[in-house]
Parts: structure tokens; sequence; C-alpha cells
């Protein structure tokens, strides 16, 4: 299985309503919802709205009582909280999990290793499961949503409980999926979570869900960086490149300055170095922040 | 991606060590109704009544061996419908193979007649009756436990009396599968003749898939 996704399913809530119990209230209702192939979509809303009833919606966790949802790409999903009460091995776990997936067990072994190694947490990959602090347990969660590159990944409040380098780094991967052409719905108590590459932002009151429509700069403030790169002559950058930037200038001396958000520049330099013929990166030196 | 279920299900089971709690119970039942030199199939009518409340524990074991954000986990990646199934695979599964061993120790212990201790009851035959009522009951506990446990049944006061409930009842009542493999049984040891309980099976199995099809159905109706 590949990373690429660039034709992902996509999945759609149309008029969904979700309660509980056959008189319970309505947590959700008439929600219409189109996620895309590589949209990255903030949800947010107070406590006990119903923010976590969508993700487990989208996720495939909850059935609509009524309404329907179309499509299912590969998703995968990271609870608020892990409680790692289960008799494996960080590594086992997500060995299993892997191939759950959908992964060989050599390709999910390989890949829990790796992502474990990514969140800083190797050295856990022989530690039982229940001798994890919280935020081991949680880059466990994180780790086995990832390691298959789904294409859609849903996190609700995945980053609560995770130390600043891994939080980066889940930002990283986030924008690396939504990159390769996955979807990304999230709930997150920090409004500047992924800001600058969130591609709408919903709010959910009273069970109702509304994009939010304030003018909100397309890309607000954040660390950006600036690439200089150089392709063949007369070539414009690979289009990927030019989606993922927020601005692109061509220069006198026809090289390209892209200006990135900081949790893209990865993803952006993959596209140029990946480009055929490849470009050539001249530098990359990160911006004072400003606005526009 | 099935296999995979199944992989991670088992091995949840194996590792939990919950699986010890009912093992000891089967135990005990077979210690106190199966005694060397008694009549073989008296003997393997006990050991498959006393697999299906064992089999209905195993089936809630596995049904709530992973705490709710763990099958979140699981159930976004292969369906959360899928995930259940696997769980409650696994336990009848598990239930299988320590009834059919039971059987092995049974057919090895027991005299191999009927309960007059002189007609001769032939072991081949025995064996094949024995595993029948065994899979019998285990598909009826597997049902009531599944019946009997999340999503079906959420609060842990309400599920383990409504368990023993089932898992007696299933026992009891004319008409059940279960009941209807072990007097087979009985009645082959009177009669000393070998039956044939195949055809308890029929409605075993389809009294599991109903009951196993309602509650994977429910996983995503019902709140975690």
């Amino acid at each position: 299985m590949g990373s690429g996704v660039r034709s992902g399913t996509r999945i759609r809530l149309d008029g969904v309503g979700r309660r509980y119990g056959l008189r319970g209230r309505w947590v959700l209702r008439g929600v219409d919802l189109d996620v895309a192939p590589g949209a990255l979509v903030r949800v947010e809303g107070a406590n006990g709205t119903g923010k976590s009833t969508l993700l487990r919606l989208l996720a495939g966790l909850d059935a609509p009582t009524e309404g329907r949802i179309v499509g299912r790409p590969r998703t995968a999903y990271v609870p608020e909280r892990f409680p790692a009460a289960l008799p494996f091995t960080a590594s086992g776990y997500l060995t299993h999990l892997g191939a759950v997936h959908g992964l060989t067990r050599a390709a999910a072994a390989r890949a829990a290793d790796e992502w474990l190694e990514r969140l800083g947490a190797a050295g856990h990959a022989r530690t039982p499961l229940s001798e994890l602090s919280k935020g081991g347990s949680q880059k466990v969660a994180v780790a086995q949503a990832l390691l298959a590159a789904p294409e859609l990944l849903v996190l609700d409040e995945a980053w609560t409980g995770l130390d600043a380098a891994s939080r980066e780094e889940l930002e990283r991967a986030v924008a690396e999926r939504t990159a390769d052409g996955a979807a990304a719905v999230f709930v997150d108590h920090d409004p500047r979570r992924l800001a600058g590459m969130t591609d709408a932002t919903y709010t959910v009151a009273d069970g109702a869900l509304t994009r939010r429509t304030a003018a909100e700069p397309a890309w607000p403030d954040g660390p950006r960086v600036a690439v200089e790169a150089r392709g063949p002559a007369g070539a414009r950058p690979p289009a990927e490149a030019v989606r993922l930037s927020v601005s692109v200038a061509e220069r006198a001396d026809g090289a390209f300055r892209l200006d990135v958000t900081g949790p893209r520049s990865d993803a952006v330099l993959r596209a140029l170095l990946g480009a055929r013929p490849p470009w050539h990166v001249v530098s990359v030196r990160p911006r004072e922040e400003g606005r526009r | 991606m099935t296999t995979a279920l199944l992989r991670y299900q088992a091995a949840l089971l194996v590792r939990s060590q919950r699986w010890l709690p009912p093992l000891i119970l089967y135990v005990a039942a077979l210690g106190i109704g199966v005694q060397g030199g008694q009549p073989v199939l008296d003997s393997l009518g006990w050991t498959a009544a006393a697999l299906l409340p064992v089999t209905a524990w195993l089936v809630r074991v596995c049904a709530t061996n992973e705490p709710a954000a763990a099958r979140g986990c699981a159930g976004a990646a292969a369906g959360p419908g899928r995930a259940h199934l696997a769980s409650l695979l696994v336990a009848l599964g598990a239930a299988v193979l320590l009834g059919a061993a039971a059987v092995g120790v049974v057919l090895a212990v027991s005299e191999p007649a009927g309960t007059d201790r002189r007609t001769p009851v032939p072991v081949g035959p025995a064996s094949g009756a024995g595993l029948s009522a065994v899979l019998a009951c285990a598909l009826v506990g597997a049902a009531v436990g599944a019946l009997t446990t999340w999503p079906v049944l959420r609060s842990r006061g309400r599920a383990v009396p409504a368990l023993l409930l089932g898992a007696l009842l299933a026992l009891v009542t004319t008409g059940s599968p279960a009941r209807a493999a072990v007097d087979a049984l009985v009645r082959g040891s009177q009669e000393g003749t070998v039956p044939a309980p195949l055809l308890p099976l029929a409605p075993a199995a389809l009294f599991m898939a109903a009951a196993t099809a309602l509650s994977c159905a429910l996983t995503t109706r019902r709140s975690s």
C-alpha cells in the first residue's frame, strides 16, 4: 500500500442527525459536511456541543440516526485520551493495529518503529503500554493512526498530552498527509493549531454545524519559511508546491521564491525535489513573523 | 484485514489473562461432574452443558477487553461491526478448543458403556457425538454472551445477571438447541445407543448468527 491517495474517496454527510436512545435529545441535527481529499478541516465548539460525536460519525464509529454518510475513505482515528490498559508493548500494539489498517505484518512492524522514532518514543517501543506515561500513550494513539497512511484522519484533541516536540511532529505529519491528498478533520483547543493551513473551520453549536464565515486571513500569522528554488529554464514550479505555498514569486534571475507556512515546508521541499526533472533548492530560510 | 483483526483479538485474549476465571470455572465444573469410570455419554453431556456458561463468559471477556478509546482506534480502521465480530469469533473459537480438549479428557477417563454399565458404547461415534454437542452448546453460549454484553447491554449491573439467567434458560428451556444436544447424549447413555446430535447444530448456529448480527449492528448505534 503506497502513500499516494490522490484519488482518495471523499466523505459526505447529508442531513445527518444523531441522538442516543429513542427519546434522547439530538446531539447533532441537519449536519451537511463535504470533506474532499486533501482538505484540512477544523471543528470548533464549546464542550459538550457534539464535536466528538461529529468526529465519531466521520470516523464511522457512530451511525447517523437520520440522514446518511456517503463514502468511506480508509480511516484512522485518534481519540482524546488513550488509556493504554492493553496487554501489549507499544510496538506490539502498533504492529497489530498496522495489520488491522491493512499493512503486512512486516510493513506494520517497520512503520511502528518509524513512527515511534518520529514522535520521539523509540525508546519506549518495548515498554508495556500499561507502564507508559499519559504523553507516551498519546504518542502510541497518534502513531497507530498515521502508520498506514490513511485517506481520512480524524483527530479528537490528539495534541493533548503530547510534549512540544511531538506536537510539532504531529502538525507536520498532518501537513504531509493532506499534501499527499488525504483529508484530515480535527478538534483542538489551541486556536493556533495548524493555523494557516486549514481549508475550512466549522463551529458546532446547539446541535448544528455552521461554516465559520468571519473574515479570516487565509494564511494568518505563524512561522513562515522562504524557499528559493531553481528549475529547468522557463519552467514553473510544480503545481503541488504552488498549491501548498502562501505565495510564489519569480525573481529576475529566473529562480522562484515560495513563501510557505512552517508545517508545510517539508511537503513543499518534497514536491520540488521529487519533480521530474527535480528542482534545485537554492536556499531555505525562516522568515520573521508578521502580517502580509 | 479480517485475519489481522482475529490475531489482534486473540492476542488480546491470551495476554489479558482474563480467560483464566472462565477456565477455572470449567475445570471445576468438570471436576464435579466428570469422574473416572463413569458412563462416557453422561460425562460428555455434562462437558457440553458446562461449556455453555463458560462460552458466554468468554464472549463477555473478549467483547469488553478493549477500553473504549482503543476500540475506537481499531473500529475506525476496520469498521466497528467487523472489529466486534472478530472478538465474538475469537471467544467462540477459544470455547470450542476448550470443549474439544475436555471431550478428549472425558473419552480417556470414562467407561465406554451405557448407564447400565453393560451395553458397550463405541468410542469413535461417542467422540463425534460429544464434539457436536460441545459445538452446539458453544454456539448457544456465544449467542447468550453476545446478547448480554456490550453493545447490547452496557451496564455491568444488568449484564452479569442477564448472562447468568440467559445461560440457565438456554440449558433448561425445552426447545433450546443446547438442551436438545445434551438430552440426546443422556438419553443415548440410558438406551445404550450413540446419538448423532447434529440436528441441534443448525438452530444453534442460526441463533448465534442472529445474536451476532444484532450485536454487531448495535456497535455504531449505542454510545460507547
